[in-house]
């Protein structure tokens, strides 16, 4: 039996950067290993097409690579789901055309982690501050409370509406006080669309790991300050997915 | 991720969870990183899709009505009859009730739910049990 097999990338390494202590399996259970050209190296596992990845452990795979080897040094991930014809094609069709570029990103990304931070209100607490402080949500919601939805559909989205955009200037006001406080401490930020209706800020912070106390310091000064509104959640280091190309 | 993350010194407020969930996997991960000239390029099963409609929705009727049963509910809490915890439980169980207007949520919590590795009933979890037990029990006492 002769599955037909893909080589799934992860992304690119330097080729002589040290290996990380335990290394995670790659999709589908499969040894991650190095496809080297001079100084890069793209980290490569080969997977069966006939079962595309991209289910829940193949997700997790994917990052636990890359993770891992971000532990250890500059790690430039690829999109998952990434995959190439065979192990041959890497050189020619990735790290050839690209040589220089990862060069560059490898060296720009070196001493420097990821992390993300998710911000999310406290939901009754804030909305609650949205009634007291407006007079006009406070009537409407008087009106609607206790009526058949049918009855006073029209003040409901109204009132909705008027929640949301006092939500929305929260959300503006408060997270450009986290930011205020915490982009000093780093090299680069992204702030992502919000998901969600408790959304307060989601943001990835690439931070040089000679300034990370100082960065989860400022932080934890932000959680300590909000946590009776909102709570403020840390992912990292993670390999630096928000600071490469998108293209 | 499933390398260290070294708790710092502890007793914060910052949560610092070990990032190994399948939702927050996919909040850092899904579309970043460099785009290559893929043979083949694979997507997420089903996730990527409930991922964006979560986005798409916020500015929607469905979520004004869900603010609007949100805040018609608050008057538990401004009663004072019960601890902010109790009320945060109360409020959060009601806001997310069946219908459309918990949709957004009830994303949310699919894409949370549960980190053992069953891969296949992933998409349409039930919200994350933990939370929803918790909830339960205060609307009951």
């Amino acid at each position: 039996m002769t599955a037909e097999l893909g080589c799934y990338v992860y992304g690119v390494v330097g080729s002589t950067a040290a290996a990380p202590d335990t290394l995670p399996e790659g999709v589908g259970g499969t040894a991650v290993e190095r496809v080297a050209l001079d100084e890069v190296a793209a980290l490569v596992s080969d997977v069966p097409l006939e079962r595309p990845p991209g289910r829940r452990r193949d997700v997790l795979a994917h990052s636990a690579v890359l993770d891992a080897w971000a532990q250890r040094g500059p790690v430039v991930p690829v999109r998952f789901g990434s995959v190439l014809e065979d192990r041959d094609a890497v050189v020619p069709e990735l790290l050839g055309p690209r040589y220089d570029d990862f060069v560059a990103l490898l060296d720009d990304l070196a001493g420097r982690g990821q992390f993300t931070v998710r911000a999310r209100y406290h939901e009754p607490v804030v909305l609650a501050e949205v009634v007291r402080e407006n007079p006009e949500i406070e009537r409407l919601r008087e009106a609607t409370r206790d009526a058949p939805e049918e009855a006073v559909y029209p003040e409901k989205v109204r009132l909705g509406e008027l929640v949301a955009q006092a939500m929305e200037a929260k959300r503006q006001a408060d997270a450009a006080t986290l930011l205020d406080l915490v982009v000093p401490h780093v090299a680069a930020h992204v702030v992502h669309e919000g998901a969600g209706v408790d959304h307060l800020l989601e943001a990835a912070f690439l931070v040089d790991d000679d300034r990370r106390n100082r960065f989860e310091d400022a932080l934890e000064s932000v959680a300590e300050a909000m946590h009776e509104r909102a709570a403020v959640r840390l992912l990292g280091p993670l390999a630096p997915y928000d600071f490469v190309a998108g293209e | 991720m499933t390398v260290s993350t070294q708790p710092r010194r502890g007793g914060g407020y910052l949560e610092r969870p070990a990032p190994s969930g399948l939702a927050d996997v996919i909040e850092v991960i899904l579309d970043k990183g460099i785009v290559i000239d893929a043979y083949v390029r694979v997507s997420l099963v089903g996730i990527e899709i409930l991922t964006i409609d979560a986005r798409i929705v916020i500015a929607s009727v469905d979520t004004y009505l869900r603010f609007a049963e949100a805040t018609n509910r608050l008057d538990l809490y401004e009663k004072g009859g019960k601890d902010l915890t109790e009320a945060v439980g109360d409020l959060a169980e009601g806001g997310a009730k069946k219908k459309t207007s918990g949709a957004i949520q009830g994303v949310k919590h699919a894409i949370t739910g549960g980190d053992d590795d069953d891969e296949d009933d992933q998409e349409r979890r039930r919200p994350a049990k933990k939370t929803t037990s918790r909830r339960r029990r205060t609307e009951d006492a």
